[in-house]
């Protein structure tokens, strides 16, 4: 038990981790589409290593199994929301920096 | 057939929730099931591929490589992160998914968005937008790694 | 290991605070529901670990809804300023 509880504080911490440079991408990259990838950081890799890191500390049972399903649900939906997000600012009409580029070549 | 199976993965799922074994809790179970069932019937009419549950090892196997993927690519946007001057060659690209039948795409559209660095944008009759942060995601995406092994999980063209 | 579990917790908390400062300051509308997307996804962990930190992981069913509501307000938010041009 004391191996498996050293391994759920690894992967909690690290996933931690991954969350904190996610929200500094936030605050670093140039544009809003370059910090929906910044963004994703958090949303897949921090979900993944925390639940995992909450898996190890439950005794197997009906928790273990409600974790696992968060986890598949946070797998399904996070990329469904910024999808819509990415697809609805470019509807909006924002433009990504390769995009606004060209457009002042042309004028 | 292809009821029975939706009746069990839903039994699963609701003594997964609930955890209770009590005769008043199970017939509000099996109560839910039979209300999911029936709308479940009346949106098979009304659509026109019926939704088929069939995960197999090929998925399985296929996640786990997603997952491995994903270490891989959210290490390399961490570095990108830290770095001191951020470096980026964000570009904006179309990929066709011409010969894949509509659940793969969608599965690949959603893949591709799960891994870090890579975002898809648009999905319209057989083209994605994906937008990168790197230029070199976007060229293994058009290698077509993954999008073989999606392609392997139900086969080619339906 | 309550030690690990608490520092997880307030962590979390630190990134989601972070994610409500990127809500409260951007420069478009997209950039603050890109945060406060964030900020859900966070608090769905959030509420899981302090689940196991206090010992009680029924927790976790408020977690399961919290994952819902936050997809479903989200994808509303979102079709509702689908056609609106950003704030520059």
């Amino acid at each position: 038990m004391f191996f498996l509880d050293i391994l759920s504080g690894v992967l909690l911490l690290v996933g931690v981790f991954f969350g904190f440079t996610g929200a500094l991408g936030l605050f670093r990259f140039p544009d809003f589409f370059t910090r929906v990838h910044a963004a994703s950081v958090t949303e897949s890799i921090a979900s993944i290593l925390i639940l995992t890191g909450l898996m190890l500390q439950t005794q197997f049972d009906l928790n273990t199994a409600k974790l696992i399903f968060i986890l598949l649900f946070l797998m399904i939906t996070s990329p469904t929301a910024s999808h819509a997000l990415a697809k609805s600012a470019r509807h909006g009409g924002l433009l990504s920096i390769p995009e606004s580029k060209k457009k002042k070549e042309n004028s | 057939m292809h009821f029975g199976k939706w009746t069990l993965f839903l039994a699963v799922f609701w003594m997964l929730l609930s955890g209770y074994f009590k005769p008043l809790m199970l017939g509000f179970g099996v109560l839910s099931v039979v209300i999911v069932l029936v709308f479940l019937r009346r949106m098979d009419k009304a659509d026109e591929e019926p939704m088929v549950i069939s995960i197999g090892h090929r998925m399985l196997r296929y996640v786990v490589w997603l997952f491995w993927q994903i270490v891989l690519s959210s290490v390399q946007v961490t570095r990108l992160i830290w770095s001191p001057t951020i470096k980026l060659s964000p570009s904006l690209e179309k990929i066709s998914v011409q010969n894949t039948r509509e659940a793969s795409r969608v599965l690949y559209a959603n893949s591709i968005t799960l891994t870090p660095g890579t975002m898809s944008v648009d999905l319209e009759d057989g083209e994605i937008t994906v937008h990168a942060l790197q230029k070199e995601s976007i060229d293994d995406l058009k290698s077509g790694e993954m999008e073989r092994k999606i392609t392997s999980i139900w086969g080619e063209n339906k | 290991m309550i030690g690990v579990l608490a520092t997880v917790c307030i962590a979390i908390l630190v990134v989601m605070g972070l994610a409500l400062a990127r809500a409260c300051y951007a420069d478009t509308v997209y950039d603050r529901i890109l945060g406060v997307n964030m900020f859900g996804t966070k608090t769905v962990l959030f509420i899981a670990a302090v689940g196991f930190l206090m010992g009680r992981p029924d927790f976790l069913d408020i977690a399961i809804v919290y994952a819902l509501i936050n997809f479903i307000g989200m994808i509303a938010v979102l079709r509702f300023f689908e056609y609106i041009a950003p704030i520059e």
